[in-house]
């Protein structure tokens, strides 16, 4: 049954042998020293520091939501780094192989990057983005914030949690794998059938890139009912839906998305397995397959990935700009209702990725109106956003300054969105670089909210606050490269030129070719400041110490724990009286009250047996793309054998005697520090709503 | 793009740009507002009233909700009109325009990675060169031998899919003489950046003469000569080709065999050394020409 | 003002490390893996999607198509032996609810030698159709209806092994908190492929006797 591969195979290493390391590329060789070094050193550093012991006990085995969230965040920056400089790399290319007449290098045609290897940068670029970089940015922000937004101690499955995160870091190596171990895919980030066939795909490439999508698939699907069951199950006493804060109002919705459409994910690149493994004709051209069922498998969850990772950036909009603005949200209900709308509408949508495979045109024009139909919960959230600030009281701080500044992005993206909703618009640019500068418009609208929602809870998760000067020169040049690389490719798009061109044919768009690369030069300078602010802030952290509230007109419940907040999350669960709550303890004077007694804390212990889950996976998928059929057994047998044992572990959790945390307690409040920890508020009283 | 030259691509101009104009009448404003809000209400030195109750009106959520529910709906009507109008299978822009000539039929067959052009009603094919006659319908059957490719011409018509064992319809009508650039859109490969095809829009007499000199090229394409044709070809020197017979249904012959099974694999060597393929290229187009 | 709230102990378990107002581990657990089912759901409805799609004459490319493959009559006689297995679980979780340590072990024993039965059947059936040069490879439509198949088995195959860790720890451990909700989560899991066997059925195997 098993698919016969032209090409040696070896029982213990499969299709492995030294020539699948890239060892004559220069660019490789270069990468691997590059992260050699680094990870030479980062290695002596910690040894120097000895802190092999804690990294072990309190990160890699941790279970705390808010170290899972901080370890998804550290997978996120380390893939958008690596899928930055893809985008680096594709830029030069193609600025470099413009014209019949431009130079080759490094065995290429044109330009330095042979065309398969060319295609393989673009395929992780997107890759890496969508679901090793934003998809884990943007899991690791609701996994810190949710269980404090609604007040609960940690997830409802703690160690599934740790599971889910795993799952994506061994994904997320896979993808790393590939670069110096044999190499990744060239069929783009979504896959085109039947390029990712054997016949037009015969190396490991789609292998490697199908089983770190399953990974991550996997991962996030347990990651969403892990977050659905938190909110539905784990909320503080009094915690209404009606007063539920509105970021977890966005990922509630984001993860109804990630329940419903990563099985499909799965499901579709199950049956591509199928096809490249045991030869079956899912999506073959001939003997019965049928292409589009690839397709359309493919963007029934591809499309609502957009919605699952654009609906948590919405909602750290919406909690910033209300902090900075010193007023409530303005309309709470419709808010909630177009974030569930916006969830709701991304089931409809997914055919027009393929407007153009000629349909009839009654099939067109109910997803062209469906599509336009995003346009009106979008809308109506621009308009709240600018309703919120009407009558404010606006503070330009780093992170309102990212949040307003994404609110343009989205009048951009929604504008362009709206020309390729319009299906005739989408026959001349559907695969053009319009679309390609359309969805990077929404993109970097996640990636300023990110920005923004990392500068305002920064100092919630560790305690002090971001440095802004050097913040705000990166947020200047990093918007000033957008606008240098994205407004040529615009440009470019209504000329026609299309995606994925390892070659431009023609030379007239080369000077605005030439625009963009010095737009990523700009991207680059500015990370420069990132690290700058990054390094000051941690340097002067002790100037800046924030208290509970960092912002001082912070408005939902995490502000009214300890900054940075301690393990247990609060000594005492908090009653919940309002939808604002912090705002209404401070006005009714009641965010100082310490707790009459304590109480025993039940907490879940840490465990090792998730990381040993993703590590086993990583084995297991590795087995798989380079058919070592034994490392596969191995691996999926101690997998089953690890999850049996761990359901015979009776020992999974404890508890804190009441004495230990009034203990904690008085240490944190008992540091000295600058500030006082309750900041009083600036200005008038702020106001809140009692909620439903 | 936005200098159009055909039918079809006109009329998607004009809706394109009604488009653009609708969209910036909510656009403009609302960025407007935002803005004025920003600096109006900024607490340094703005002059705007702080309200910090202020969360909710009927009227403003009404209009909130109301205009983007009415610009959709505006929206919606002219795509569905601009859909139907310019549909590939029965173009009702097309329909409304009289032509004295019957439409020209040309099978379009994409392969890895070249296009193959067929003129049936003038026994004629050619390879990576499309001419047509100004001002005469052309109606296009497309199929691939392996795997998806867009066709693009996008001065005269938009993109449609080129599917393996399957046949779609497109039609463009070309207004004006000239040359354009035509293209594959859709990535099928390493070849996929060369899968360029100058397109020749020619006076009527000028495609007459055109087809009598291809109808005198010493080349016929049969069945086996079209499997040399698909062999992986990356075109990196811009090679056209011209057939003076077809083996007569040639198109379904390859839709048939596709969906048979009939692939026609990337070799192993495109996927590790560049340069060696090419070689390999080189010395099998020499061999087939000897 | 009080600001504090206690951590209650629930009348049906111990407080989570949510505390709050009376979440109990079992209903939390068990809203989880409804959640769980959801996905899956998702997964056989892609999958049955696939079939869908697949499911032509034309997708048989000239192979055996839904008459020569899909036995109503066998498919018939596997619902017994399936829906036997679920009655017989049925009755374990009757005694679990009378504190039944055996009436428990009994009843889970059964299902799961039940559903072996059931097992048996299906790969006889399988292997037959393989012999007879129905195999996934041949068309579009046989790698969809097998692909059905062998996911049902699965699930099938997995509730057969977490049924025996059960047994195990019912035995060991005795009706904990711990076992129980792992006991009410399996009965969901098994009352599940039922669910998705009674569409098997009808899409896969009626339409057999049908077309």
């Amino acid at each position: 049954m098993l698919v016969h591969i032209d090409g040696p195979w070896s029982p213990l290493l499969g299709r492995l042998a030294l020539s699948e390391i890239p060892y004559n590329n220069p660019i490789l060789v270069g990468t691997f020293v590059f992260a050699a070094l680094l990870a030479v050193i980062l290695v002596g550093l910690v040894t120097y520091l000895g802190l092999w012991r804690t990294i072990w006990r309190d990160w890699l085995t941790s279970v705390d939501h808010k170290k899972i969230g901080i370890m998804y965040i550290l997978i996120g920056l380390v893939m958008l780094f690596r899928g930055f400089m893809d985008a680096v790399m594709m830029r030069a290319q193609q600025a470099m192989a413009d014209g019949p007449h431009s130079a080759g290098y490094m065995d290429s045609p044109h330009g330095y990057l042979t065309p398969y290897h060319f295609d393989q940068i673009y395929t992780a670029h997107g890759t890496i983005m969508i679901l090793f970089a934003a998809t884990p940015l943007l899991v690791g922000i609701m996994n810190i914030l949710v269980p404090l937004q609604i007040g609960a101690r940690d997830m409802a499955y703690p160690y599934l949690n740790a599971v889910s995160l795993w799952l994506t870091a061994a994904g997320a190596a896979l993808v790393m794998a590939s670069l110096f171990i044999g190499d990744f895919a060239h069929a783009g980030w979504f896959g085109i059938v039947p390029v990712m066939e054997l016949p037009y795909s015969p190396g490991v490439g789609v292998d490697y890139w199908m089983w770190a999508f399953q990974l991550s698939s996997i991962g996030t699907t347990l990651g969403g009912i892990n977050l659905l069951a938190t909110i539905v199950k784990m909320r503080a006493p009094g915690m209404t839906w009606g007063r539920l804060p509105i970021f977890t109002w966005a990922s509630l919705s984001a993860n109804l998305i990630s329940l419903s459409t990563f099985p499909v994910l799965s499901v579709a690149l199950a049956l591509l397995a199928l096809d490249r493994y045991l030869g079956t004709h899912f999506y073959t051209a001939g003997l019965g397959g049928n292409l589009m069922l690839y397709n359309d498998l493919f963007w029934i969850w591809g499309h609502p990935e957009v919605y699952f990772v654009i609906l948590p950036a919405f909602g750290m909009i919406s909690e910033i700009i209300p902090t900075f603005s010193e007023k409530p949200l303005f309309g709470y209900l419709g808010m909630v209702l177009a974030s569930l709308g916006i969830a709701g509408v991304s089931w409809g949508v997914w055919l027009h990725h393929f407007f153009t495979m000629a349909a009839s045109p009654a099939v067109n024009a109910f997803f062209s109106i469906t599509t336009m139909a995003v346009g009106i919960p979008t809308g109506v959230k621009v308009f709240n956003w600018a309703f919120t600030m009407f009558r404010g009281r606006l503070r330009f701080e780093l992170p309102m300054m990212w949040a307003s500044a994404a609110l343009f992005y989205l009048l951009v993206g929604g504008l362009t969105g709206m020309m390729n909703a319009f299906t005739t618009n989408d026959y001349m640019v559907h695969n053009s670089v319009f679309v390609v500068a359309h969805f990077h418009m929404m993109l970097l609208l996640i990636v300023y909210a990110i920005f923004g929602g990392v500068n305002y809870w920064f100092p919630k998760v560790f305690g002090f606050r971001l440095e802004q000067r050097f913040g705000k020169i990166f947020f200047w040049l990093f918007t000033a490269g957008t606008a240098v690389v994205f407004i040529p490719m615009f440009t470019l798009g209504f000329m026609g030129m299309t995606r994925r061109l390892a070659y431009v044919a023609f030379p007239q768009w080369r000077p605005l070719l030439d625009i963009e690369v010095v737009g990523i030069v700009i991207y680059l300078l500015s990370a420069v400041f990132l690290v700058a602010q990054l390094y000051v802030s941690f340097r002067d952290r002790a100037q800046n110490r924030a208290g509970l509230d960092a912002w001082e007109t912070s408005r939902s419940l995490e502000w009214m724990t300890h900054s940075p907040v301690p393990f247990y999350n609060f000594a005492v669960t908090p009653e919940v009286h309002a939808r604002d709550e912090r705002a209404w303890r401070v006005e009714h004077g009641v965010d100082t009250v310490r707790p009459e007694r304590y109480e025993d804390i039940h907490m879940p212990r840490n465990t090792a047996i998730p990381l040993w889950l993703g590590a086993l996976s990583f084995g297991l998928a590795f087995g798989l793309v380079w058919r070592m059929w034994w490392l596969t057994e191995v691996c999926g047998l101690a997998i089953f054998a690890l999850i049996v044992i761990r359901s015979f572990d009776r020992d999974t959790d404890y508890t804190i005697p009441a004495a230990d945390i009034e203990r904690m307690e008085r240490a944190i409040r008992d540091v000295p520090s600058g500030r006082p920890v309750v900041a009083g508020v600036r200005g008038a009283v702020p106001a809140f709503r009692q909620g439903v | 793009m936005l200098d159009p030259r055909g039918v079809i691509s006109v009329t998607q101009d004009h809706y394109l740009a009604l488009d653009v104009l609708i969209m910036l009448l909510i656009i403009v404003p609302t960025g407007i507002f935002i803005v004025w809000a920003m600096r109006h209400y900024r607490r340094d030195g703005g002059r705007g009233r702080h309200d910090a109750r202020w969360d909710h009106s009927y009227a403003l959520e009404a209009l909130v909700w109301g205009i983007p529910i009415l610009t959709v709906g505006v929206l919606s009507y002219y795509s569905v009109k601009a859909i139907y109008a310019v549909n590939p299978y029965h173009p009702t822009i097309m329909a409304r325009a009289t032509h004295a000539k019957g439409p020209l039929d040309i099978d379009v067959i994409s392969t890895d990675w070249q296009w193959v052009f067929i003129y049936p009603q003038q026994g004629i094919a050619t390879v990576n060169r499309l001419v047509i006659p100004k001002g005469v319908p052309v109606h296009f059957r497309l199929t691939s031998a392996t795997v998806v490719n867009d066709f693009y011409i996008p001065q005269l018509v938009g993109m449609i899919d080129v599917m393996p064992a399957m046949r779609v319809r497109q039609t463009l009508l070309a207004s004006r003489t000239g040359t354009y650039e035509g293209y594959s859109a859709n990535f099928s490969g390493a070849g996929f950046s060369w899968m360029n095809f100058e397109t020749q829009a020619v006076s009527r007499s000028a495609f007459r003469a055109w087809v009598a000199r291809v109808q005198g090229a010493p080349t016929h394409l049969s069945y086996t000569a079209f499997d040399q044709v698909a062999q992986p070809t990356i075109n990196i020197h811009g090679r056209v080709a011209y057939f003076s017979q077809v083996q007569p249904g040639l198109f379904r012959h390859v839709v048939a065999q596709t969906a048979a099974g009939k692939t026609y694999p990337t070799p192993m060597a495109m996927t590790e050394n560049m340069t060696r393929y090419l070689k390999a290229q080189a010395r099998r187009d020499a061999h087939n020409r000897d | 003002m009080s600001v504090t709230t206690s951590s209650t102990l629930d009348a049906k378990g111990s407080p989570m490390w949510s505390s709050g107002h009376g979440h109990d581990v079992i209903s939390t657990k068990t809203l989880g893996f409804w959640l769980y089912m959801l996905s899956d759901a998702m997964m056989f409805t892609a999958l049955f999607a696939a079939y869908a799609v697949l499911g032509h004459a034309f997708n048989a490319a000239g192979g055996p198509w839904v008459r020569a493959v899909a036995h109503a009559g066998v498919a018939f006689q596997e619902t017994y032996w399936l829906f036997g297995s679920v009655l017989a679980y049925g009755l374990a979780m009757m005694a679990l609810k009378k504190g039944n340590r055996g009436g428990v072990l009994l009843g889970i024993a059964a299902a799961l030698v039940i559903a072996l039965g059931f097992l048996a059947v299906d790969g006889r059936e399988v292997l037959d159709l393989f012999r007879m040069g129905a195999l996934p490879e041949r068309s579009g439509f046989l790698s969809a209806f097998f692909t059905l198949v062998f996911y049902h088995g699965l699930h099938v195959v997995v509730g057969i092994a977490w049924m025996a860790v059960m047994l195990v720890q019912v035995a060991s451990v005795g009706l904990t908190e711990k076992v129980v909700y792992r006991l009410l989560n399996l009965r969901l899991f098994w009352h599940f492929q039922a669910v998705m066997w009674v569409f098997m059925f009808t899409f896969l195997y009626l339409r057999g006797a049908i077309v």
